[in-house]
């Protein structure tokens, strides 16, 4: 059970080494030449398993891979030495632009084989397991020819990669959607899911908005709970990037998270 | 509207990205809309134009928020409206093309010095050039501090052709305003953000010569005399270390003995500042 590093974390953390079984990063804000960013990484590496998890690969844009960034993650996996990194299935690039979103794509066949063909160079580049996440969406394309469902099952198992389940991301999307969430877990290839997100979102009155600013509503732990009967004993972290609480109080999420798996694996 | 269901990926990207970067609602705008609805199909509780401005909003925020992160102090000084349609003008100008949102300000301070109303007023630029050191020294590269034993090592007639290198994180800046202290105002040296209410007062101008390094605990700023500035500035530049005190001793017009006096003090005090690096002899 790991939770998200982030700053206002960063001294309890470090100079307490609290209980938590590992950490998840945002890759890119490690992406740098050195300074305090990495004196803080290394500090943290000391006494905790830390797994990279980027927010700018856009796995899922036309413009071609960015070399440089692909470049630097490989050397941040060397420090770290991961059992797995990922990032999002989502698209978030253009000519001249980062957009800096986790923008979904159009369900389409187009789309699968372009997302495949960069997660296999995306693979040779970092030499890792590598695994994509499900994002939280607000609109649905004209374009889309399947569900996102089988548009997520088909990216991984055609990409032979990992998924990371986003529980919040699932409900999220499904809500906006009006799809069934159970449905979206249970049509998950089980044997690819090699974490999971849990997280708070904030209800925007016509749509839900997934902000990490909040503790996990019931509704995503009761779809925790059905993946975790579904995927098995499978690492989960808690992710709190706004309106980030005490510390205390992210533990105790991760705690109810690993009580939960444990009540469902148990039984 | 035309149906473009069939549209290529790349295109559908193109297009919404174009849309995300509008300063304006998508909805509100007939011919954008219209485009939106091609993409995007809508549901019964948001229309295709609406789905889009969810993620238009949220560009703009996002970006905003870092630019408010990163330049705290401006932001105070110019108040909130103002603030944003500076950072707005200056996203539509400098799109954020770095994988890294560390990277978004990078041409900030530039663009307000060069760029009206804001380039009117120079302490503008003075502060935003600060803030951005700031950003520069937290995460520079980290290089060996000086060591004793090789300053000792270096026999006394060399000296005059050695070169210091600094240690990448220090930032040096020639102002027209101490703007270090309105940022103070703004920004405790403990990091700590003051109540946005808190009046910083307009400093006269003044020429002002600053370093902002990555000092053991946190980052800091120390303000130099004009002359201390001018030799750091040689030595940052290769200047042999003769060559840079003669230029800036003359220029300076001190007798050759108070002037060593001084050097020997500075030097003092930035080996204690740990910005210094390395001694190159030829």
């Amino acid at each position: 059970m790991g939770v998200g590093f982030r700053a206002p974390h960063y001294g309890r953390v470090l100079e307490e080494r609290p209980p938590m079984d590992w950490f998840e990063i945002i890759s890119e804000n490690f992406l740098v030449a050195g300074g305090r960013p990495l004196e803080n990484l290394a500090r943290l590496q000391d006494a905790y398993r830390v797994v990279p998890h980027g927010v700018s690969l856009a796995i899922g844009s036309v413009e071609p891979l960015d070399r440089d960034y692909l470049a630097r993650l490989r050397a941040l996996v060397d420090r770290l030495d991961p059992p797995w990194v990922s990032d999002h299935l989502c698209w978030g690039r253009v000519p001249g632009t980062h957009l800096h979103d986790l923008l979904p794509l159009p369900y389409t066949a187009e789309a699968v084989r372009l997302v495949v063909e960069r997660v296999k160079r995306v693979q040779g580049v970092l030499e890792r397991p590598f695994a994509l996440e499900n994002v939280s969406s607000y609109m649905t394309y004209r374009a889309s020819a399947m569900s996102e469902p089988e548009f997520v099952a088909e990216v991984v198992e055609r990409a032979d990669c990992g998924l990371l389940l986003d529980c919040n991301n699932v409900y999220v999307s499904a809500r906006n959607h009006g799809w069934g969430a159970e449905h979206y877990i249970d049509a998950m290839p089980a044997d690819r899911v090699v974490q999971m997100h849990l997280a708070g979102h904030t209800d925007k009155g016509r749509y839900l908005l997934d902000t990490h600013a909040a503790p996990v509503p019931a509704e995503v732990w009761a779809l925790y709970r059905r993946a975790i009967e579904r995927c098995g004993a499978v690492s989960t972290l808690v992710e709190w990037d706004d309106e980030i609480p005490e510390w205390d109080v992210l533990a105790a999420e991760a705690e109810r998270a690993r009580v939960l798996r444990a009540e469902v694996l148990a039984r | 509207m035309t149906d473009r269901s069939n549209a290529d990926l790349g295109s559908i990207q193109r297009t919404l990205a174009e849309l995300l970067r509008r300063a304006s609602p998508v909805r509100d705008d007939a011919a954008y809309a219209t485009l939106a609805a091609e993409i995007a199909s809508g549901n019964e509780r948001l229309s295709a134009a609406e789905q889009v401005d969810v993620y238009r909003e949220q560009y703009l925020l996002r970006h905003l928020d870092v630019l408010r992160e990163d330049f705290l102090a401006l932001e105070h000084v110019l108040g909130d409206q103002a603030f944003e349609a500076l950072a707005t003008t200056y996203l539509k100008a400098f799109p954020p093309r770095s994988f890294s949102l560390r990277d978004l300000g990078a041409e900030l301070p530039r663009f307000v010095a060069e760029t009206a109303p804001w380039s009117e007023d120079p302490l503008l630029a003075d502060l935003a050039r600060l803030e951005w050191a700031f950003v520069e020294a937290f995460d520079a590269p980290d290089a060996s501090a000086l060591d004793l034993a090789t300053v000792a090592a270096v026999p006394e007639e060399a000296w005059p052709s050695v070169r210091l290198s600094l240690q990448p994180s220090v930032q040096r800046l020639e102002l027209s305003y101490p703007v270090h202290e309105s940022r103070l105002a703004v920004r405790s040296a403990n990091g700590g953000v003051a109540d946005p209410a808190t009046v910083v007062t307009r400093p006269a101008p003044a020429p002002t010569h600053l370093v902002i390094y990555r000092g053991a605990a946190r980052l800091q700023c120390v303000s130099l005399e004009s002359d201390a500035y001018a030799l750091l500035d040689e030595l940052a530049r290769g200047t042999p270390l003769g060559d840079a005190c003669e230029r800036v001793a003359s220029a300076s017009g001190a007798s050759a003995a108070s002037f060593e006096a001084k050097v020997g003090a500075w030097f003092q005090q930035w080996t204690a500042l740990g910005w210094l690096s390395r001694v190159e002899r030829d």
